[in-house]
């Protein structure tokens, strides 16, 4: 009869920290024998550090990635403010995976077409990681990722160097306005989906970034002719609980922590837009 | 097993049931009635009138603490705190053990259940009373509750003349009452026969929860709101509310987790850390609390969460409370409107 806790964090250390930009590192964290648990791409994890809190993170590494957990995390709060003061080796607690997570089977067979912006690239990384690690599966991938500035890029080696030599991969990159060191496309995000005028055919979008950008990407993709069923995203919410039970994620009949954070648009349209 | 004790005898039968359990039951307390653990001298109440918050925090407490830590260098130690204790909850309304009952979907039934609420579930007996003094404010009939039968009831209590007859429904009933069946003589009556009368308000609830799935945007929102000044109570007396947070509470070396009582009617509920509020006035968290009791709930169990305990209509300083909404929505009788 004895039922565990879910709120129950288990153990967990910080194999190191890297920043990312001037205000996103990205820690790796293992439990105690490598993985704390299994998951899929967009699921989440609450981390705990105490006495200051807990607060839910995507998980940005790739289920394929065996040793450690990633999470590359803004300062904008108080937990994430705290979990760039800490050094390697320290403990923090951790619990999860939770969310439903990105629907990899359901994508099999079509071309994908990733947009990030800014820190919004973190749980879409999970998926093209695992994508990558079964490239067979799907078709094409594109990736449309941009900034604010060269700087506020994550993940730039990567996903210049190994993302853009994958075999019939495009990268497709973007900052908001001119900087001195920086050749490639500028422009706002949504405005270079239109430019790159991505055809819907076997086609699946899947975005994550601020909320005004998720906005106008939704409309972009709109004229270009996708249905909602083939455009994909993921919810961030405030959460405390993770399990479906503490309300802030309540959106409708569903909470977000439970039965998303990943709605395709046409989920989403059947919901109250109080996200 | 059907079995009687006197009223006024009453304080024994406490007595043995808090030797080995938490009693839980209606005591006066200044001027409200609340559920209290028993102690010598408590001033029970058990015809009052419903109890000013609803008993779910024998089962969802207003805190809890559920760990602790101790920190140490870059080490950290989390032990679990287990609260193990029998609880008997005595005196519970009909209303409110319906109210316990949606809880038990949200806390057990759903994936992954909640151990903290269902241990406590599990090791409570309770003892349901018929109601005998209904309050003006009382409007359970609408909601199918049966003032005078607690379907879910460990043991079902009514008070006739004088004596409070005990009918055990459960294994844990029937245990209950053969631990104090020295205090107890057979029951001499078979059925309750008396006369409950509350009001309906004049409420039409018929079809309102799928009328309002598509009535998120409605003009009667952008009006209902104006009189809440936030201030939650409804959320903290209401039996079927169950929002909570989660808080730490301690210093670098050591200290605990806990977990209280939380109000969707409260601005940084939703409040994230990079300042974006899904719910940023009243307006999105009145609509947010009364389209979860009317629509959102209602569509995943197919009843409305509301039980007619009339709490919030007491305890609203500006009258918002659900019988106004539910009118404001227009369910309400024809001949009302």
């Amino acid at each position: 009869m004895s039922i565990a806790n879910p709120l129950m964090p288990q153990m967990a250390t910080i194999l190191d920290i890297t920043a990312e930009t001037p205000d996103v590192k990205t820690l790796r964290v293992s439990g105690k024998d490598g993985l704390p648990f299994e998951f899929m791409p967009g699921q989440c994890a609450m981390l705990s550090v105490l006495p200051v809190g807990e607060a839910i993170f995507s998980i940005t590494s790739s289920p394929t990635c065996r040793d450690c957990l990633e999470f590359s995390i803004k300062n904008v709060g108080k937990v994430s403010s705290y979990l760039h003061s800490l050094a390697p080796g320290q403990q923090i607690g951790i619990r999860g995976p939770y969310g439903n997570g990105f629907p990899v089977d359901q994508i099999k067979g079509k071309d994908l077409l990733f947009i990030g912006g800014g820190i919004g690239l973190a749980p879409l990384r999970s998926l093209i990681g695992y994508c990558f690690a079964n490239r067979d599966d799907y078709g094409q991938i594109d990736i449309v990722y941009g900034a604010r500035s060269p700087a506020d890029m994550i993940r730039k080696s990567e996903v210049k160097e190994t993302w853009a030599e994958q075999p019939n991969t495009n990268v497709h990159l973007t900052v908001d306005a001119e900087f001195p060191d920086w050749k490639g496309h500028i422009g706002f995000v949504p405005n270079y989906v239109t430019e790159l005028a991505f055809t819907p055919a076997n086609k699946v979008a899947i975005t994550c970034g601020p909320p005004i950008m998720i906005k106008f990407v939704l409309q972009a993709l709109d004229k270009l002719g996708f249905a909602p069923e083939q455009v994909i995203t993921t919810l961030e919410m405030r959460m405390k609980c993770g399990v479906g039970k503490c309300g802030r994620c309540n959106l409708g009949s569903v909470y977000v922590c439970k039965d998303g954070p990943v709605f395709s648009l046409a989920e989403l349209n059947e919901l109250p837009g109080e996200y | 097993m059907k079995k009687m004790i006197a009223a006024d005898e009453l304080a024994k039968l406490w007595i043995r049931l808090a030797e080995k359990s938490t009693l839980f039951l209606p005591v006066q307390d200044g001027p409200t009635v609340l559920y209290q653990p028993w102690k010598d001298g408590a001033q029970v109440e058990l015809e009052a009138f419903n109890s000013a918050i609803s008993p779910k925090d024998i089962f969802l407490p207003r805190e809890e603490t559920y760990l602790h830590y101790h920190c140490s260098g870059q080490s950290l130690e989390l032990a679990a705190v287990e609260d193990d204790r029998a609880v008997t909850a005595f005196g519970i309304h009909p209303c409110d053990l319906k109210a316990i009952e949606m809880l038990d979907r949200v806390f057990m039934e759903q994936e992954p259940a909640d151990s903290l609420y269902q241990k406590r579930r599990e090791k409570t007996t309770v003892v349901a009373l018929s109601c005998t003094k209904p309050d003006p404010f009382c409007f359970c009939g609408i909601f199918d509750v049966d003032p005078l039968d607690a379907p879910g009831a460990d043991v079902m209590a009514h008070l006739v003349d004088g004596y409070m007859h005990l009918e055990a429904r459960t294994e844990k009933g029937k245990a209950l009452l053969e631990e104090a069946g020295d205090l107890l003589e057979n029951s001499t009556i078979d059925k309750i026969e008396r006369e409950i009368k509350t009001t309906d308000f004049g409420l039409d609830i018929k079809g309102l929860p799928e009328d309002l799935k598509s009535r998120f945007d409605d003009p009667a929102w952008d009006e209902l709101y104006k009189s809440c000044l936030s201030c939650g109570v409804c959320t903290y007396v209401c039996p079927t509310c169950y929002c909570f947070d989660v808080e730490d509470y301690g210093h670098d070396a050591e200290g605990e987790r806990f977990r209280c009582w939380d109000s969707c009617m409260f601005g940084h509920f939703t409040q994230m850390a990079g300042g974006h509020n899904p719910r940023p006035s009243r307006k999105e968290r009145v609509r947010q609390r009364f389209m979860h009791k009317l629509q959102y709930y209602p569509e995943v169990y197919n009843e409305i969460a509301c039980v007619g305990c009339g709490r919030c209509l007491r305890s609203c300083p500006v009258n918002l409370d659900i019988v106004q909404a539910i009118k404001a929505l227009g369910g309400e009788k024809v001949e009302h409107r």
